[in-house]
């Protein structure tokens, strides 16, 4: 049986529950409001890898699980798969997504582009607080990793980095 | 017949356990469940030794006695399955078939936003639904 969701609906509820914790909840404990949109993610991914790896025989290593969370599980989230992975063989994966979905519709605060030229300073504090707010709509999925990973018995930390938009890699650490 | 299942955490904690028989015998059952998982233990890290396919979740048959037969299943997020029936001549296919249900069953059940990852299953349509597929248990075997 395959059940369907609206994208925009959940673009919309993730902003929406990145602006409560942020600007509702814990309007002045940014790290607190990260720990908490990430542990939500950690439930979400926790229960979607029970039902996405029903099916198939268990994984015997480390790489063949982030294998299949760049593979089947980003399909079924994102209707693609990770582009790039890379790792060092010493616990640490980096995957990249070319074009991250839950990025693709953001953009920068257009008041950045018209001070730009007129005062640089106040340009370069507000791209800082853009980049600011987005890393806050990637705790999400970054707690969707840790704990697919986690409930696969792989213990790790996960954080993303938005250098190159939009393209986004999330860095796994395995915990030995 | 099938007189027990059990589905058993990572770390070896009980989820839910549920015996099908008339008679007070659920503490011989649950011993029986507690045996099997040292068995499930030496099939995951003894691979060779294991059925057909290496690495598959059904696990087959774990141990026959007097009256009973123990399957086991291993879930990718190392949650063991254990059926104990009293049906000796019971067909590979129908456990296999059993086990799915069954862990269709469960993953409706720990997706449920009010389930607590490692406490114990109370749900009572996962009770329900488990027993309904308890009865249904070698019925269709022809099909």
């Amino acid at each position: 049986m395959v059940r369907e969701v609206s994208e925009s609906c959940v673009d919309s509820l993730l902003t929406e529950m990145v602006t409560s914790y942020c600007n509702r909840f814990y309007a002045n404990k940014p790290e607190l409001a990260a720990r908490r949109i990430e542990a939500i993610g950690y439930q979400v991914g926790h229960q979607l890898s029970e039902r996405y790896t029903m099916e198939r025989p268990r994984f015997s290593d480390h790489l063949e699980a982030i294998k299949f969370i760049c593979k089947d599980f980003w399909s079924e989230l994102f209707k693609k798969q990770i582009d790039n992975l890379k790792t060092n063989h010493r616990g640490t994966f980096v995957l990249q997504d070319n074009k991250f979905r839950w990025l693709a519709h953001m953009s920068i605060d257009p008041s950045v582009d018209n001070g730009n030229s007129v005062e640089d300073n106040s340009a370069i504090t507000a791209e800082n607080k853009a980049a600011q707010a987005m890393s806050m709509h990637l705790y999400f999925p970054c707690g969707i990793i840790r704990g697919a990973l986690s409930n696969l018995g792989i213990p790790c930390a996960v954080s993303a980095d938005i250098s190159n938009l939009p393209a986004c890699s999330f860095v796994v650490r395995i915990k030995a | 017949m099938i007189v027990c299942v059990a589905v058993v955490g990572h770390q070896n904690n009980p989820l839910y356990i549920q015996s099908f028989t008339e008679a007070d015998d659920a503490l011989k059952l649950h011993h029986i469940v507690h045996c099997s998982l040292d068995v499930v233990d030496e099939r995951v890290n003894n691979p060779k030794k294991s059925g057909p396919m290496l690495n598959e979740t059904f696990l087959g048959l774990l141990y026959p006695t007097d009256n009973y037969k123990v399957y086991g299943y291993l879930t990718n997020t190392k949650v063991k399955f254990i059926l104990v029936t009293t049906d000796l001549d019971v067909r590979d296919a129908d456990v296999r078939n059993f086990f799915r249900k069954f862990h269709t069953a469960y993953v409706d059940a720990v997706s449920n936003p009010f389930h607590v990852p490692g406490k114990k299953i109370t749900s009572r349509i996962f009770a329900e639904r488990v027993s309904t597929i308890v009865k249904s248990f070698g019925l269709n075997s022809a099909g």
